[in-house]
């Protein structure tokens, strides 16, 4: 015991001999920063359990498999969070539809209205789980790209639908319907 | 301490971008569904980056407003007028001069294309030789 005091004091003094206080105040000040700043890293998000396939979008992450989350407000299909896929990426073995139907979403973690891309993703069965039909904003038949009854898996390689993802594009100017 | 204030600094810079125009926020919605943010359409939906081709042509200018996509939109002349312009001006590089007015496109509008297709192969024609 005797030695690991000795060792102690040794390491105390030395240092006390060789870092100023300032110095030892910017270093902690640096580590106390950083350390706070290390959860906003790309890396310490994707860890979480519910974030992956983030857009970078503040607010309160909610749970991309429930139908409640912001972003599904005017979506019509199965999530492919629940489909092995995230609200941004299709599950493996399926294609991005390139054409899909646009809408907005009201973020409440800041209040702003979003504009949100809901891609179906084609080319397996249809996934049948968590099935989403909110369909706010969404316009009947006679306006066909505002509507989303149709399928859009027009546009991708096979007519098949699977499931659907709600990605962020931009900050709306206005909330849809428009005045 | 620098390097993690910049990296902070950067995370809160790189968050999502406003639509910078009514233009733009009409184009999101009302064009990119089927046309794609960047124009370059599908299988099943024409290029707007096609708009090149007929640019300054007779009967272009005209053309760009009755093709069902614009005429049909859900868009006062005004907010059409507006998006065209900026449309023309983005997929051609040139901005439409005189600038579209939301008179004219109300005019144009109500005469809405039945068979764009061919039209455009018309206008195509037309100065071909």
């Amino acid at each position: 015991m005797s030695r690991l005091d000795r060792w102690f004091e040794g390491v105390t003094r030395q240092s006390a001999r060789r870092v100023s206080r300032r110095n030892w105040l910017s270093r902690f000040g640096g580590v106390l920063v950083g350390g706070a700043a290390l959860p906003l890293l790309p890396v310490a998000r994707a860890a979480e359990k519910h974030t992956i396939g983030e857009d970078g979008v503040k607010g309160p992450q909610g749970d991309p498999t429930r139908c409640e989350y912001w972003r599904h407000c005017a979506i019509d299909g199965f999530l492919c969070s629940c489909c092995g896929g995230s609200h941004t990426a299709c599950p493996p073995g399926t294609e991005m539809s390139p054409v899909t139907w646009i809408g907005t979403c009201r973020n409440p973690a800041d209040g702003k209205d979003y504009i949100l891309s809901y891609n179906d993703c084609c080319g397996k069965t249809f996934c049948g789980r968590c099935m989403c039909n909110r369909n706010e904003g969404e316009r009947p038949l006679y306006h066909w790209y505002r509507n989303n009854d149709i399928n859009w898996c027009g546009g991708a390689k096979s007519q098949a639908y699977s499931c659907s993802t709600a990605v962020v594009v931009k900050v709306a100017k206005e909330a849809q319907p428009e005045k | 301490m620098k390097l993690a204030l910049a990296a902070a600094a950067l995370l809160f810079t790189t968050t999502t971008v406003q639509a910078d125009s009514y233009e733009e926020h009409d184009y999101i919605l009302n064009c990119s569904g089927c046309h794609r943010i960047d124009g370059t359409g599908s299988r099943t939906v024409p290029s707007l980056h096609g708009m090149a081709e007929l640019s300054g042509k007779p009967g272009a200018r005209e053309y760009w407003v009755r093709v069902p996509g614009a005429a049909q939109a859900p868009l006062s002349n005004a907010r059409l007028a507006a998006l065209m312009n900026w449309l023309v001006e983005r997929f051609t590089g040139k901005r439409p001069k005189p600038e579209y007015t939301a008179e004219e496109v109300g005019r144009l509008r109500s005469t809405p294309l039945r068979n764009p297709v061919e039209k455009r192969n018309e206008l195509l024609r037309a100065t071909a030789h």
